[in-house]
């Protein structure tokens, strides 16, 4: 967690005695917390640390089979490819291995469904999804699948979920205060109750 | 950074009067009361001291790096469902390590057992091949606790609107927090049905209480500590009040190994490694273990003696065992309109019409029902679409983006049987990062408690159906192979043949060693079990007080 975020609600929290008196809200206390929350991780043009070239190309071509991009950004322009490579990297570098070996299986299995392929990410979109499907309820996909959406709805704290695009496809805010109502129904009851 | 208040530092050489090994939902309470009482404590927490200015929204990190959780790489365990079969290396158990335990990151669901809880099997008749079995106290002896947990906390809800609603001698503190459209949805569903919904009672705040700012609605309770502090966890609560007595001192980063006996087979302290790794021995005039259902009877099963060969306090042979986890079950639906139940917290309306169920329907068993949400953005995309959606690809993005804000659940909260067979104990094959033996659990559900279970979730379908869904699924009903809820593995009971603790909370074995958490309990309850866990640390800690005031301990 970055320094500035931790500082500034620490103190925060120090003065919320004296602060509390002076008529803080949890409105207040929110909004100190929206301004404080961690600034989104730009891994534009890093180089990689885990990735080999081949593996970030088959990769990105998987996730884009996952969360395509098509009417709305998919897992492409989310940076997914980057926030893995950053995750291994530094959050969960135990879990290289597993991840390596599981593109490696994607790779054994591109070349059943067309022996002569270069790599995974030069197959045909079609045998692409014809590949994936082979191997779907495997832990390797299982792996692949779930970085997939870690970097695509995670929090772009990380370097994932670039400028929010997964946040924004499904509706969701990272706010720190909401008032009721909250949706379409309880709305509807408190009119009827008014 | 982490918070270091004023405290006292007591020596190791120090012999406190309480030492207390947990500092979770019943350690913290039996803190801050025993030291109000005038006792000196010292209270060990295996995780850090985190304050709220140190929690996050970052889904991806809590899970990933443990942030509040055991560690299941530091923390190995293995799990098998029979005696008979081999144990295989996974992590079968999530419990809360730092200072205020698993109630940082709970629901917040504050549910009190009912009367018939502590009096089943007499009541209900005993059932074959289970260990089945009346509490040694009743409701009304926890009922002052009950009450007094609600308003030292701070709990939202209310009174007396339940037909189901046990005694109780005073209403909630503060009044139940806003109903969201799940609620609303769930409530209509429910009186089509004929059942009687009521705002669900939780340990959030929903108006400013005891120089607590009220819960701002961020809708990160599940799996994340409250930054507001409107979450009722005792680390805003009982931790400040007991450390301000003067003579409390959290000592957090303390892995406790042994529980160390004199001569004469009493107490004298605990054996713990700290932050360093290094081994220290506290010194203690009395022990009480809080360290929850898995970490209590592991701690004795390893504090073996000449005295004890079988493990500590463990004369009957029961330490570990008559294991329960409660039942959950999840129905879910999707709306036209949009719900939004990110928002807020995850329940606000629960029925308790299934409290006891009909004994003509073939089986024993007994529930709650509570309308939820239980998704953040990365599960929800990993679990929360209809399985007769694609999982991925073109039209399973699509259904990410239509149901995530259209979508709630029933969710079932079910009682387990105690059974001998369901247990923690060592597997001497699996060292942790300390090179201590691992946790092995041995599970399998009663037959009942799965029958009940489905059940149950088909009256979640019903009432989804009932409130209008588009659409609505279950996810199936299967044997637990991983828990939160981790209950009755040193029960509590009269007899020291078939009991580890008496009513006070004492080992039948050792007089100055006592037990209190979920590991207490006799029976599993109805699927929420926090609040009578704290119920039961107020209590003991009047029991000891009361002890100790006699020169009795």
């Amino acid at each position: 967690m970055d320094n500035t975020r931790r500082t500034f609600l620490a103190q925060a929290a120090a003065s919320l005695g004296l602060l509390y008196l002076s008529g803080l809200t949890p409105e207040v206390l929110a909004q100190a917390h929206q301004h404080a929350k961690t600034a989104p991780r730009n891994l534009d043009g890093q180089p990689f640390r885990f990735f080999t070239a081949q593996q970030a190309a088959d990769y990105e071509a998987f996730a884009s089979q996952i969360i395509p991009t098509d009417e709305t950004p998919g897992a492409k322009e989310a940076n997914v490819v980057r926030f893995v490579d950053f995750a291994l990297s530094e959050i969960e570098p135990q879990n290289k291995q597993d991840f390596a070996n599981a593109l490696k299986a994607l790779d054994e299995q591109a070349k059943k469904t067309a022996p002569q392929t270069a790599s995974f990410a030069a197959l045909t979109s079609e045998q692409q999804v014809e590949t994936m499907k082979a191997i779907e309820k495997s832990n390797d996909f299982g792996t692949l699948k779930y970085y997939t959406l870690v970097g695509f709805l995670g929090d772009p704290a990380d370097g994932g979920n670039k400028d929010e695009i997964g946040w924004k496809l499904i509706g969701f805010e990272d706010k720190y205060y909401y008032a009721p109502p909250f949706g379409y129904y309880d709305a509807q009851a408190a009119k009827e109750k008014a | 950074m982490s918070a270091t208040p004023q405290q006292p530092k007591y020596k190791l050489t120090d012999q406190v009067d309480f030492l207390i090994v947990g500092c979770g939902a019943s350690g913290s309470v039996l803190a801050r009361e025993l030291s109000r009482n005038g006792f000196t404590v010292v209270a060990l927490e295996q995780g850090p001291w985190l304050d709220r200015s140190q929690f996050t929204h970052d889904e991806y990190r809590v899970q990933a790096q443990s942030l509040l959780t055991n560690n299941p790489q530091k923390q190995p365990m293995t799990f098998r469902k029979t005696p008979q079969d081999k144990a295989v290396k996974q992590p079968a158990l999530m419990y809360g390590r730092l200072v205020g335990g698993g109630t940082v990151h709970f629901t917040a669901n504050y549910w009190r057992f009912h009367e018939i809880d502590f009096i089943e099997a007499s009541q209900k008749g005993t059932i074959a091949g289970t260990g089945f079995t009346d509490w040694p106290i009743t409701y009304a002896d926890l009922e002052p606790y009950y009450t007094k947990a609600e308003w030292d906390l701070g709990v939202s809800g209310q009174a007396g609107v339940s037909p189901f609603d046990p005694p109780r001698s005073k209403p909630y503190p503060l009044p139940p927090m806003p109903v969201k459209s799940s609620g609303v949805l769930f409530e209509q569903g429910a009186r089509k049905l004929g059942y009687h919904p009521f705002p669900a009672p939780v340990a959030v705040i929903s108006q400013a209480y005891q120089g607590r700012l009220p819960c701002a609605h961020c809708g990160f309770c599940m799996g994340f500590g409250c930054e507001m502090g409107a979450k009722s966890s005792p680390l805003p609560s009982m931790i400040p009040q007991a450390v301000a007595t003067g003579r409390c001192e959290i000592r957090p980063h303390s892995y406790v190994r042994k529980i160390e006996l004199d001569a004469k087979g009493r107490a004298i302290g605990a054996i713990y490694f700290d932050h360093s790794g290094k081994e220290n021995l506290q010194h203690a005039k009395a022990v009480i273990v809080a360290s929850n259902g898995a970490e209590t009877p592991r701690l004795l099963l390893q504090s073996k003696s000449n005295r004890f060969p079988n493990g500590l306090a463990n004369s009957s042979g029961i330490v570990g065992k008559y294991l329960m986890f409660n039942t959950d079950t999840i129905a879910q639906g999707t709306f036209e309109h949009e719900l939004n139940e990110y928002k807020s917290i995850e329940v606000t309306r629960i029925v308790q019409d299934f409290y006891e169920v009909d004994p003509k329907l073939g089986f024993y068993g007994g529930g709650g029902l509570s309308a939820r949400f239980l998704w953040e953005p990365i599960s929800f995309a990993l679990a929360g679409i209809s399985p007769d959606t694609p999982q991925w690809g073109s039209e399973y993005k699509k259904a990410l983006q239509k149901n995530f804000n259209r979508t709630m659940m029933v969710m079932g909260h079910g009682l387990s049987l105690p059974l001998a067979d369901n247990s923690i104990s060592l597997d001497e094959t699996l060292k942790d990062a300390w090179g201590l033996p691992a946790i092995r659990v041995t599970y399998k559900d009663h037959p009942d408690d799965l029958k009940f279970a489905q059940y149950q979730l088909d009256r979640g379908m019903e009432i989804l159906e009932a409130a209008g869904a588009q659409t609505h699924w279950a996810f199936p009903v299967t044997e637990n192979t991983n828990a939160v809820h981790l209950l009755g593995t040193c029960r509590m009971g009269n007899d020291p043949k078939t009991s580890v603790i008496n009513a006070d909370h004492r080992t039948h074995d050792v007089a100055n060693l006592f037990l209190c958490d979920g590991s207490s309990f006799v029976t599993s309850g109805r699927g929420q079990p926090t609040e009578t866990i704290q119920a039961l640390a107020f209590r003991a800690s009047d029991r000891i007080t009361a002890l100790a005031k006699k020169g009795e301990i």
